[in-house]
């Protein structure tokens, strides 16, 4: 696990899963263009910091999205240190607060206390709702209108939209019987997201948005706008078994049915 | 009035064609059956075109669809015939049945034009669930095609250690956009659905004030509301003080911590079980905020009507709710009831009844479920044991 410095650089590229936006920012481990946000480790009540590089061609303002740090701007080519403060275990936001950075998917995910390659297994779900127009007004170079009705069209996990989902080792669950695994959740989007899991029932272990709901037993889980949560997962029984947002409008992929939030849990006999 | 105890209605499950097939109105094949040429009416009486299902021997689909009861360990065969020009089939959502049973089309099987299936699956937990096709699940939900089912335990416990309860009272919410229903295959693109009709067990406006649809209760006999969202809104539920609401279970599981809910949220999909206990003499309603997903503007809020039953001008429908003992091994009794109907929880009736002077012999019966039709008004719930 890495306790100190590592960095994030802000760049700016290509995604293939929205034909309608021709660019978008993420926020990558290395200088390489990847389509999906890299996701950060933290030890628990450990306080650390983070170098961030924005290698795009604009200023944009960074925070860890928990209210506790204030939006740091990182102007072209510069490069910032940020604290992080320790936390507790859980699944925290962070990303670009910026209308341009927030608007083109540069969010992402910090897991406290929570080790990747570990046991139980760790996967993780960045999810996020997308509206083309707005992504294309944004990647034009141009603020899309405030006043315009909000009608997102497409829907990720994990910068994936179904069923290149199932292609995603994170998105895509594959555990043997018997075994425990946590899943690391963020809601990014402008809209909240219910997962529904079939087979299964998953403890919610931490909330930032719901903490009264720490310790339920789910079947269906809502992750609002905004919200970091960790769920445990016991696979008791064999099989393929969909998840998916049961706001039916979230499993399409520009109002094509089967698409969207929805992945799938395997569990090996 | 002094005579009036034990009064409570179940809640009629919606318009009357729900009401006529629901398991505690009327004798029930055992056989589902899916359809896509049905409507229901809002309240002004215009017809809207659903799809859904019903039991075979009505013959005519329902919004929602029959509301499905078993008793917690039973093992389940669910028999489904589809008629209707597409495929269909059932998910049993929350019951975590395997993957062969799990409803979804790839992963399981769906059930092609012509074609019967049987799901079966334990009932192993006690609690509300619901069921819904998953064939394009995105129109087929808006369309109509989903139910409840109730999971509970012959000692009217709501789990093992759990509080007792005089009745269970189902409150399925959803919604639909009427211009998909009438136009479902220009439907597309899905993600512009917008739901513009609100509703609680198939019912909005002014269907839900209707004599029938009002949930009457007795003080000190707590009622469990069965809330259930198959809605495309987030629902919230404006709790009165007093009603002493508390919450004990969600999706099918006992929380943790009991909590007194103020405005419960309800997302699709997802159950919540909460105990009334209402104060003496109460007469009010329980709003129920329609919030869209996407926007959050409010939509629609619409009332589940609670009332006292000793403020009631109706003619009693049935003295002594439950039935003594319940459960019983041998007899069950209701004082002062003349006749009496009986279904299995697969909705057979029972035939050579054996009741007399308000007794009524259930020995060598199997043991689970039945719903006995008081007098041919009042229909409750009781359980054979061993």
């Amino acid at each position: 696990m890495t306790f100190g410095q590592d960095s994030l650089y802000i760049l700016r590229g290509t995604w293939n899963q929205l034909p309608e936006a021709p660019e978008v920012l993420r926020l990558n481990a290395s200088a390489d263009w990847s389509e999906q946000n890299h996701v950060f480790e933290r030890e628990a009540d450990i306080a650390s910091n983070l170098v961030i590089v924005n290698e795009d061609t604009t200023s944009h303002v960074w925070a860890l999205l928990m209210g506790e740090i204030e939006g740091i701007t990182i102007e072209p080519g510069d490069t910032a240190v940020v604290d992080l403060p320790a936390l507790p275990m859980g699944t925290y936001r962070l990303g670009l607060i910026d209308g341009e950075g927030s608007g083109l998917g540069a969010q992402s995910m910090l897991q406290v206390g929570l080790q990747s390659g570990g046991d139980p297994a760790l996967f993780h779900w960045n999810l996020c709702d997308w509206e083309a127009q707005q992504m294309t007004s944004w990647s034009s170079g141009s603020e899309p209108d405030p006043n315009a009705a909000y009608v997102p069209n497409y829907f990720s996990i994990n910068e994936q939209t179904y069923p290149t989902t199932l292609e995603d080792p994170n998105a895509l669950i594959s555990v043997a019987l018997g075994d425990t695994c946590w899943i690391a959740v963020a809601n990014h989007g402008q809209m909240d997201h219910v997962l529904h899991f079939h087979g299964f029932h998953v403890e919610v272990l931490t909330s930032n948005l719901q903490p009264t709901r720490i310790g339920w037993s789910k079947d269906t889980v809502p992750i609002k706008k905004g919200e970091g949560m960790t769920l445990q997962l016991v696979a008791n029984q064999a099989g393929i078994y969909p998840v998916h947002d049961h706001n039916l409008i979230a499993v399409t992929n520009a109002g094509f049915y089967p698409g969207g939030m929805l992945t799938q849990i395997i569990v090996d006999p | 009035m002094s005579t009036v105890k034990h009064i409570f209605h179940i809640l009629v499950l919606s318009s009357a064609a729900w009401l006529a097939p629901s398991l505690y109105a009327q004798q029930q094949p055992p056989q589902l059956f899916s359809g896509m040429e049905g409507y229901t009416f809002l309240p002004g009486g215009t017809p809207v075109p659903i799809w859904g299902y019903g039991w075979v021997a009505d013959g005519f689909i329902t919004l929602p669809a029959p509301l499905l009861t078993y008793t917690q360990g039973e093992s389940v065969q669910l028999n489904f015939t589809n008629p209707s020009p597409e495929s269909h089939t059932i998910h049993l959502h929350g019951l975590d049945v395997d993957q062969a049973n799990d409803g979804v089309p790839g992963t399981s099987f769906s059930v092609t034009t012509g074609d019967d299936a049987t799901y079966s699956f334990d009932a192993d937990y006690p609690g509300t669930f619901l069921y819904h096709c998953h064939v394009t699940t995105t129109l087929h939900l808006t369309m109509g095609m989903y139910g409840m089912v109730l999971v509970t335990r012959p000692d009217f416990t709501l789990y093992e250690g759990g509080p007792t309860y005089a009745e269970d009272v189902p409150l399925l919410f959803s919604d639909l956009e009427v211009a998909t229903n009438l136009d479902p295959v220009g439907s597309y693109p899905f993600h512009d659905i917008r739901p513009d009709v609100f509703m609680i067990n198939g019912e909005s406006g002014s269907q839900l004030e209707a004599p029938g649809r009002i949930v009457h209760f007795e003080p000190g006999q707590p009622l469990a509301l069965r809330l259930g969202s198959m809605a495309y809104s987030r629902v919230v539920c404006q709790f009165p003080p007093e009603l002493n609401a508390t919450c004990y279970m969600s999706d099918g599981r006992p929380l943790p911590t009991l909590f007194e809910p103020n405005a419960l949220e309800i997302y699709p999909g997802e159950r919540f079980t909460v105990l009334i206990d209402p104060e003496p003499g109460w007469d009010g309603s329980l709003p129920c905020e329609f919030w869209s997903m996407v926007d959050e503007t409010l939509e629609s809020t619409e009332n589940i009507h609670i009332r006292d039953a000793a403020l009631t001008i109706e003619e009693p429908q049935f003295i002594g709710v439950k039935g003594y003992p319940n459960p019983t091994r041998e007899h069950i009794t209701w004082d002062d009831a003349r006749q009496i109907e009986v279904w299995n929880a697969y909705g057979k009736p029972v035939a050579d009844l054996r009741f007399e002077q308000g007794v009524l012999d259930v020995s060598g019966w199997p043991i689970g479920t039945y719903v006995a039709r008081i007098d041919g008004r009042r229909s409750v719930r009781f359980v054979v044991i061993e």
